[in-house]
């Protein structure tokens, strides 16, 4: 029981951090910068994409194994194995190919972010969800069809960074993806509370105002996209490194877009914190849901598959009819602390009466 | 060069994509809601053919209108439950959007309930058929003379149809005037007394019916599983994108023009490029609609045709 206990919290553990990754990316563009961004898939899927058929091949060209076609085809299976023993063995070379991987994975997926500015800047609204959610799908077809990038419909091993831990090796990937998901939390809380966040809540309340003030909406919405594509890309890399293989198919536009879509509707849009407690509520939802699965099924004569999605669906209709600002909604920031800015008022007054 | 049963299926196909494409049109043009939930009427659709023929028999051009009135009572749900008090709101257009995908998503669990469940009647009276993967095109029936199968001609005809209704009931009625007044200027229309909570009613009883329509039709032209509909969407989106979102009629030509470059476009590019290309059919249209878009952001119907034209006569003068 205790084992079952501990396995069932490091399942929450490991969607909460993935999901965390991928839905404050997502908040950081459609909470902050207002736009429809229908395609997170696209950047989630590049960063898979790098684990599987870039990195991958990297360490493999290092090794000295076969890394052109022959690495996707069918001996994939055999020359990532042997290049996960040689890694079980190399604690440091695994700590440099998990962080060369994440890197590469966040400069595609910035350079993905960065393409889909040019549309984002030309299209409105219905326009430009559609627009993202197809980039989306297209991606999705080419890594499922064609086989020398990744494996295609077969999909490819993606060698494991995490073996190196032994008997460890499920709670201390999960620690380090938690450890990773932290440091994105940090990171775009610092970022959002910077001048650079609060002009973004300018443009995305009003586009006019901030254009006035001599705001550049073009390289405010491009940087925007490039963070938030790296970000997803690193949500990505992590998840198939995590499941050590890779299959375009299972990145699908419901998953890695409209689930955490959910996830930040239910926590807040625009409120990070609130996010967190999103993706937390739902990972926890999610497990108890997997891990019972055969008790709802007797119970329900429901598959507990098609329960989740209607409990998805019915917890995002109840949001947007009841509580459309989240759980908790966006607040006005105070940059710096009240105390600190009632000090400096009184500096400044007592300043200007001695003049 | 290109095979006539080839023709024959791609304009069966393109068809049933510029009905629901017509579909999305006209409730987005009416509500500013891009219904996500499109995908499970037309799945819905799908279903309700398919199990009519395997329990009841017959051919499955009878239970097209069934599966009509089936997605418009679910278009009927989808409105007063939701998106009617979003609009009081004044809601957002991603708060519309979001909206109609949460609702897919509950329509789709049903929906997978539901084929659970008749899979279950199926197994216990040996039906010989599969739920999760089937094929109604054998239940078509080949026009005599020509020999072609039907759907390659009972598509057109009710594409054709519905233009024509849709164009009677627009310019002919009261409520199609009503309609296309609100469309134009909503807030003026109430102003004379337009009602419009019965307007937006209207457009998704028409559009839940179109959804239905093309799903049931289409069973008759691809298999049908229960991912069929998201499947689908893409195509549909982007007929009603290249169409232009405003016009009904330019949807229903952008979903002929989507529908004919996945079957014939594909084609002739395999031709070219190699049998390989074929698998990359899922992209043809979301690549046509993304071209069309940066080029023209407001789809076919922004074109400015006389314009154009008067250009070309000066040009060739």
């Amino acid at each position: 029981m205790d084992g079952e206990l501990s396995i069932f919290i490091m399942q929450i553990l490991l969607n909460f951090g993935i999901y965390l990754i991928v839905t404050l990316s997502l908040n950081l563009e459609v909470g902050f910068l207002g736009l429809p961004q229908f395609g997170r898939v696209l950047t989630v899927l590049m960063g898979a994409i790098v684990a599987g058929g870039i990195s991958g091949r990297i360490i493999a060209f290092y090794l000295g194994f076969p890394w052109g076609m022959e690495y996707t085809g069918y001996d994939n299976y055999r020359i990532v194995s042997e290049i996960s023993d040689i890694l079980a063995n190399n604690p440091l070379l695994s700590l440099q190919y998990l962080i060369m991987t994440l890197i590469l994975a966040a400069l595609l997926g910035g350079l993905i972010g960065y393409l889909t500015a040019y549309p984002a800047l030309r299209l409105k609204e219905a326009y430009l969800g559609i627009t993202l959610l197809a980039f989306g799908d297209i991606m999705n077809t080419i890594a499922w069809n064609f086989e020398p990038l990744a494996g295609g419909t077969t999909g490819v091993l993606v060698p494991d960074p995490f073996r190196f831990l032994g008997g460890y090796r499920f709670v201390g990937a999960v620690a380090i993806i938690l450890a990773i998901a932290i440091l994105v939390y940090v990171y775009v809380e610092y970022l959002t509370r910077s001048p650079y966040g609060r002009v973004l809540r300018a443009v995305r309340d009003s586009e006019v105002a901030a254009v006035v003030y001599g705001k550049s909406i073009t390289s405010l919405r491009r940087n925007t996209l490039i963070i938030g594509g790296a970000l997803a890309a690193i949500g990505g890399a992590l998840w198939s490194m995590y499941t050590g293989s890779f299959k375009a198919v299972t990145y699908t536009r419901l998953v890695w877009t409209f689930w955490p879509w959910a996830f930040m509707m239910l926590g807040g849009t625009g409120n990070n914190f609130g996010v967190l407690l999103g993706v937390l509520i739902f990972s926890i939802a999610r497990t108890f849901i997997i891990v019972y699965k055969g008790l709802i099924s007797t119970y329900l004569m429901i598959s507990p598959e098609w329960l989740e999605y209607i409990l998805v669906g019915l917890v995002i209709v109840l949001l947007v009819l009841f509580r459309p600002q989240g759980i908790i909604p966006e607040k006005p920031l105070s940059t710096l602390g009240r105390k600190e800015i009632n000090r400096l008022v009184e500096e400044y007054l007592g300043r200007t009466e001695r003049k | 060069m290109i095979e006539s049963d080839l023709i024959v299926k791609a304009l069966a196909y393109a068809s049933g994509i510029g009905i629901g494409a017509a579909a999305i049109t006209l409730i987005y043009s009416t509500t500013r809601t891009f219904n996500f939930a499109h995908a499970s009427m037309v799945a819905w659709g799908f279903y309700i053919v398919f199990t009519m023929t395997t329990f009841f028999g017959g051919s499955p051009y009878y239970y097209l209108p069934l599966a009509g009135l089936f997605s418009s009572l679910l278009g009927i749900i989808l409105y007063l439950a939701v998106n009617r008090r979003l609009l009081e709101r004044g809601a957002s257009e991603v708060t519309l959007m979001m909206s109609t995908l949460g609702v897919d998503l509950i329509f789709f669990g049903f929906l997978n309930v539901y084929i659970d469940y008749i899979a279950r009647l199926i197994a216990a009276r040996n039906i010989p058929v599969n739920p999760f993967f089937f094929v109604l095109e054998t239940k078509d029936f080949t026009i005599p003379y020509l020999n072609i199968r039907g759907a390659g001609l009972v598509g057109p005809l009710i594409l054709v149809v519905g233009v024509l209704f849709l164009h009677l009931l627009l310019t002919r009625t009261k409520i199609g005037i009503a309609m296309r007044a609100s469309i134009e200027n909503p807030s003026l229309a109430a102003s004379l007394g337009v009602n419009p909570y019965i307007i937006y009613l209207v457009a998704w009883i028409l559009g839940g019916f179109m959804a239905g329509l093309s799903g049931g039709f289409l069973s008759l032209v691809q298999t049908g599983n229960n991912y069929v509909g998201m499947l689908l969407i893409v195509s549909f989106f982007a007929g009603s994108i290249v169409g232009g979102l405003y016009s009904i009629f330019g949807s229903l030509l952008g979903g002929l023009l989507i529908g004919l470059s996945e079957y014939i476009g594909i084609y002739l590019l395999s031709i070219y490029l190699g049998g390989g290309i074929l698998a990359y059919r899922p992209a043809i249209p979301l690549a046509v609609m993304v071209a069309t878009l940066l080029i023209q952001p407001s789809g076919l119907a922004g074109v400015n045709w006389q314009g154009l034209y008067r250009k070309l006569r000066e040009i060739l003068r």
